[in-house]
């Protein structure tokens, strides 16, 4: 509300100081403080990517716990010794031990790392890159608008963003330690754990949900405002279709769980009993010394309502990032645009009433599982849709297999094994016996990481040259991009394997306790060698996953100052508005308000001659009567 | 550079950006009260018998806030009118108006109607017994009936439709008396006053008093064991109270409902004297204010103010309206700086704009007071 | 609300409107409130009462955001009924699935029937498996 108002009164400095060029802005409001959703777009880049990386290797080291349990982690672990959190004291001299004692990962510290890693993967790193970073850079300049809709809105979004990832880093570093209870915090145990953790944690969350609807108020309102003369809802590139559609369901799916978030920190700072039931036992023989009367299953249902729409936000702009560069590649409209607009409308909206199958386990009656069993099935209809017409769109297309165009194609098979794999955890009775299982996370880690993040990578190497003027590396593109194929099925596939023996989540000793080594009298349903062996695979090729984002962390640095240059502002020979400016763009975006003349995918026309195989979409097409142009803007 | 339809409408969509954005902002706030309201519903019909103790509401004052909430609501369209009209004093006239009335809001609420929950307490008790010697022995059988009233009405009557009376269901033992604590008796005989803690009288018996570890005597109460870390380590079969880390024996309480119709009252518990009449005791069917009962600790299963802590449905009521309250505060930050000198200068500028700007303020302001609309008969009556 | 509205409308028409809805407000409240002092909840039962209650307060919702937050002139009132309609119908859908799964779910002192769809065979007739 006060922002609103304000984004307002900063127009108003905006016409007075700077109607004319923009020598006069400082440093710092033009690259730290500043309004431009280019910088904004960017900076959210980097700190996604960088938390990316945080994220991986935090995973680096879980994978090293699971593949040889209880011995020093290499390089990390003395750094770790040194800096890490420590245990909160139980010897009454306050005398305290390093949760990383010797290098080596304790239990508490492998939960902290694995909660931290999911939180910050998912809230962290691929929502702000994918919805944040590529949303802010690429929307405003595809509808052809000049910024924002509320450029300051959008500047509040990016520090909420940023202050919620200071109180997440910073948790790591309090006696105690991270959160411990796992991404998805489940009560009573996030309730009742005594360390300080997972209150920064509910901190942290609130910020980032902050961050989160400031911006998807404004990427709407953007969207709805603010496109150029011409510039229809159909003419809208898909990707804006898709950053539209997640940012309804930020907006709408985001404040159930802020307001999870709220009653779980009453819990923990007031001593309420939102989440703790009558009774409840933390440990030792006395129950709590709480009021009881509340739902452990209150949390679930807010933090699932959130968390499946979440899984679309993961999704959703990976899917319209790889609509643009297959477009784009090869050289082919997409096959069945509207179709595919009319999937994304249904599964946003099917992706609110379908969060309970995370919840089978809970005892819920048998109507109420079908009901959700159901609604999963019928979701799954529009997501194949979607995937079928991006590989239709390859069907007679001259392919180009330049580095974001490999990432692309290779996310279309990755998703469908991510997405089929999640029809038997959608079945109520396959669930109970996959649920909590390697299984489950080889599913969505599908889904997520050669999914999502192959996206977001393919948009990189995308729309680099349109935010530097150079492009990436390609041979090395192309050594990151086979590296991480081969890497990530190395890691994910034998999970599956491993869930299917029945091994659980969430081990710290990567199940050493439940193998038939170490239990030599269980005659069945203790881990074989071969599924235990499995764990030193996945870790090698986590390691070796590793290695291969070397390659491009140097090729993103290294081609910032001495990339190829692009000689023209339209590299790819796009259709789409951001390609029919200077590059980088300017503040304000373009030269003369755009108009648009026809729709995003207008490549390989027979009927229009003018030379290129490609109609951009504010070229009046030569043989258009100027009353056709009048009527089509 | 200029964003687009920042004071216009777009001729398409009707709309100027800050009303597109103000009404996406409401929507995903329908979502946050809506899964605190689900939260609500969800925990009353989970609720146990006897566990859900509404009627402790003060209902006049629920009622009065809701009018004047209302009336700010009015008010504030009254603002955005006389600003169409061009009358910049009748603006001035109703906004201050608005912010008069939320601002009383905000008092009431905060100086009044919470710090007279938090010096108000419940008291549960370990057995049958040791509540029966409370309410029949010291309090005698005439106060019985009066707290058997008043048990009739903060049970939730939704349980009523199940069975039989709610208050019938609960044991004697888990009835609550609700008072007034006025000090305590510690090992050593000595009885102490419970005052203000940093010098807030009202507030500091929820929050301050209770964690001001200064006043704790660690080592005068061998009952309270201590883990290695200095934390308390809660007596067996005591629940968590406001006097919890404190060397108490027994508690001086005051029973806020009720009648002292006894001249003379006294029994025992052990070594410690469990009720004494105090000098003026001896008007019959007084107020039950200022006569005083000590309880011992031994027999207390449950002491809690009712602060947030107390049962679920107060942990709802505190979740629920102090989030309307810090809406109502921003509210007034917002409009206060639209009275300001700065804002006037807006208006002189560009009115189109400024006038767009209160009529954001007041979408805002009118979600505010529907929220207050449904949480009035859901909080204080249903 | 669009401002091809004249002064004159407001005068004339608006600010009585402004009145007759904080009337209607203030009437609410206080039916609601005599309503409960009353005591409908021990003579209608408390599902009635609850009825009655939300009712008005709906009635007040949609009097503040038709007339007081101007959606009357924004859009159209059909829009406007269809959007209250659904949200209202799929807060109650959401509210049964929620609640229901709760209320279904196997709760200590309740016995448990999720699984109950055969009849129970008895257990004495039943070959002990060793």
């Amino acid at each position: 509300m006060e922002t609103t108002t304000q984004s307002e009164a900063e127009h108003d400095g905006h016409n007075d100081d700077h109607g004319h060029g923009h020598a006069e802005q400082s440093f710092f409001t033009k690259y730290i403080f500043s309004t431009d959703h280019k910088v904004i777009g960017i900076q959210y880049g980097v700190g996604s990517l960088v938390f990316l990386l945080v994220g991986f290797i935090l995973i680096m080291g879980m994978r090293w716990q699971m593949a040889k349990p209880n011995t020093p982690v290499p390089v990390l672990g003395p750094i770790l010794e040194k800096v890490y959190a420590h245990e909160i004291a139980l010897d009454g001299q306050g005398k305290t031990v390093p949760i990383f004692k010797d290098g080596k990962i304790t239990a508490s510290g492998y939960n902290q790392f694995g909660a931290m890693h999911g939180t910050i993967m998912v809230f962290l790193a691929i929502v702000p890159l994918g919805f944040a970073a590529f949303g802010n850079y690429v929307v405003p300049l595809q509808i052809g608008a000049p910024d924002m809709c509320f450029p300051r809105v959008n500047m509040a979004s990016f520090w909420a963003f940023f202050a919620g990832c200071i109180v997440m880093t910073v948790s790591f570093f309090i006696p105690g330690g991270a959160a411990q209870a796992g991404w998805t915090s489940y009560s009573p145990l996030a309730s009742v754990i005594p360390t300080d953790g997972q209150t920064y944690w509910l901190v942290g969350m609130m910020l980032l949900i902050t961050s989160s609807l400031l911006g998807a108020v404004n990427f709407i309102a953007t969207i709805i405002q603010l496109r150029a003369p011409g510039m229809t809802w159909f003419r809208m590139p898909f990707f804006v279709w898709a950053q539209f559609v997640t940012a309804f369901l930020l907006l709408l799916a985001f404040p159930p769980l802020e307001a999870a978030g709220i009653m779980q920190l009453m819990d923990r700072v007031c001593d309420t009993s939102f989440f703790l039931p009558s009774g409840v036992f933390a440990s030792g023989t006395e129950p709590m010394n709480v009021s009881g009367g509340g739902s452990p299953l209150l949390w679930q249902h807010l933090f699932w309502f959130l968390g499946h729409p979440e899984v679309y936000v993961l999704i959703l702009p990976a899917i319209g990032i790889v609509t643009e560069i297959v477009s784009n590649n090869t050289r082919r409209p997409i096959w069945g645009y509207r179709l595919m607009v009319g999937s994304l409308l249904v599964l946003g909206f099917l992706s609110f009433i379908v969060w309970a199958h995370h919840m089978y386990l809970t005892g819920m009656s048998s109507k109420v599982a079908t009901f959700f069993q159901t609604t999963t099935m019928i979701i799954s209809i529009p997501s194949v849709i979607l995937l079928t017409c991006l590989f239709m769109s390859l069907w007679r297309g001259s392919i180009r297999f330049n580095t974001p165009s490999m990432f692309a194609l290779a996310f279309l098979p990755m998703f469908g094994i991510g997405g089929l794999t999640g029809l038997p955890l959608g079945f109520n009775f396959t669930d109970l016996h996959l649920h909590d299982s390697y299984y489950v996370i080889a599913h969505f880690h599908y889904v997520v990481a050669p999914g999502s993040i192959f996206a977001l990578f393919a948009g990189i190497y995308y729309w680099f040259p349109k935010m530097t003027g150079r492009r990436m590396s390609e041979y090395w593109g192309k050594v990151h991009f086979w590296g991480s194929l081969i890497f990530m099925n190395i890691i994910f596939m034998p999970m599956f394997i491993q869930g299917f023996a029945g091994m659980s989540r969430r081990m710290s000793d990567g199940g050493a306790t439940y193998s038939m080594i170490n239990n030599p009298d269980v005659t069945s349903g203790a881990l074989t060698d071969q599924v235990m062996s499995l764990n030193s695979l996945i870790t090698m090729g986590a390691f070796g996953m590793g290695l291969v984002q070397i390659v491009f962390i140097v090729n993103f640095f290294w081609s910032i100052r001495n990339g190829e240059k692009t000689n023209s502002d339209n590299p790819w020979k796009a259709t789409t508005l951001e390609w029919q400016t200077p590059t980088p763009p300017p503040h304000g975006n373009f030269l003369e308000q755009p108009k648009t003349y026809h729709g995003p995918y207008e490549y390989s026309n027979p009927d229009v001659d003018n030379g290129k195989d490609f109609l951009a979409q504010n070229d009046p097409h030569k043989s258009m009567s100027e009353e056709q142009k009048e009527a089509e803007a | 550079m200029e964003i687009p339809y920042y004071d216009k409408e777009r001729p398409d969509t009707g709309l100027y950006n800050g009303k597109a954005g103000i009404w996406l902002f409401l929507a995903s706030e329908v979502m946050l009260f809506g899964a605190l309201f689900s939260a609500y519903v969800l925990l009353r019909v989970g609720a146990e018998p006897g566990t859900w103790s509404m009627g402790l509401m003060n209902q006049w004052v629920g009622a009065f806030n809701t009018l004047i909430l209302i009336a700010s609501s009015a008010t504030i369209v009254m603002a955005w009118v006389c600003l169409k009209l061009n009358d910049w004093k009748g603006f001035r006239k109703w906004k201050w108006a608005t912010v008069i009335f939320a601002f009383t809001f905000l008092v009431v609420k905060w100086s009044y109607e919470w710090p007279a929950k938090f010096t108000h307490y419940d008291v549960t008790f370990v057995t049958d017994q040791s509540a029966s010697k409370v309410y029949t022995d010291v309090l005698g059988p005439e106060f019985s009936e009066t707290q058997s009233e008043i048990w009739q009405k903060r049970f939730d009557p939704l349980k009523k439709d199940q069975g039989s009376n709610p208050a019938a269901q609960v044991k004697l033992k888990d009835k609550p008396l609700d008072g007034h604590i006025v000090g305590y008796i510690d090992s050593n005989g000595a009885e102490h006053k419970v005052g203000a803690a940093w010098g807030m009288p009202f507030w500091s018996h929820a929050f301050a008093w209770r964690h001001d570890r200064k006043n704790i005597e660690k080592e005068k109460d061998k009952s309270i064991r201590y883990d290695k870390d200095g934390r308390p380590v809660y007596k067996e079969g005591h629940f968590r109270d406001t006097f919890r880390d404190r060397d108490i024996k027994a508690i001086i309480f005051a029973p806020a409902h009720g009648t002292w119709d006894r001249n003379e009252k006294q029994a025992s518990s052990g070594a410690v004297k469990y009720a004494e009449a105090k000098h003026d005791a001896g008007h019959a069917h007084s107020d039950g204010h200022g006569h005083t009962i000590t309880i011992a600790r031994e027999d207390i299963s449950r002491l809690s103010s009712y602060e947030p802590a107390h049962s679920t449905f107060f942990a709802t009521y505190y979740t629920l309206t102090g989030l309307h309250a810090l809406h109502v505060l921003g509210g007034i930050l917002v409009m206060l700086y639209h009275l300001l000198p700065v804002s006037r200068r807006v208006y002189e500028k560009n009115p189109v704009q400024y006038t767009n700007r209160i009529e954001i303020t007041g979408l805002f302001w009118h979600f505010v007071d529907l929220v207050w609309i449904f949480l009035f008969p859901i909080l204080y009556l249903l | 609300m669009s401002d091809d509205h004249s002064p004159e409308y407001y005068k004339k028409k608006f600010i009585p409107l402004i009145y007759l809805v904080g009337g209607i407000l203030i009437a609410g409240t206080i039916i609601t409130f005599a309503a409960d002092k009353m005591g409908i909840a021990e003579r209608w039962g408390f599902v009635n009462a609850t009825i009655f209650a939300m009712s008005v307060a709906v009635v007040k919702a949609s009097a503040v955001i038709y007339i007081f937050m101007h959606l009357k002139w924004d859009i159209k009132l059909k829009t406007i009924s269809i959007t209250l309609g659904s949200t209202v119908i799929f807060f109650i859908g959401m509210m049964c699935l929620t609640v229901g799964s709760e209320i279904d779910s196997n709760k200590p002192g309740h016995e448990d029937n999720t699984w109950n769809h055969v009849e129970q065979s008895d257990p004495k007739t039943v070959p002990d498996d060793k």
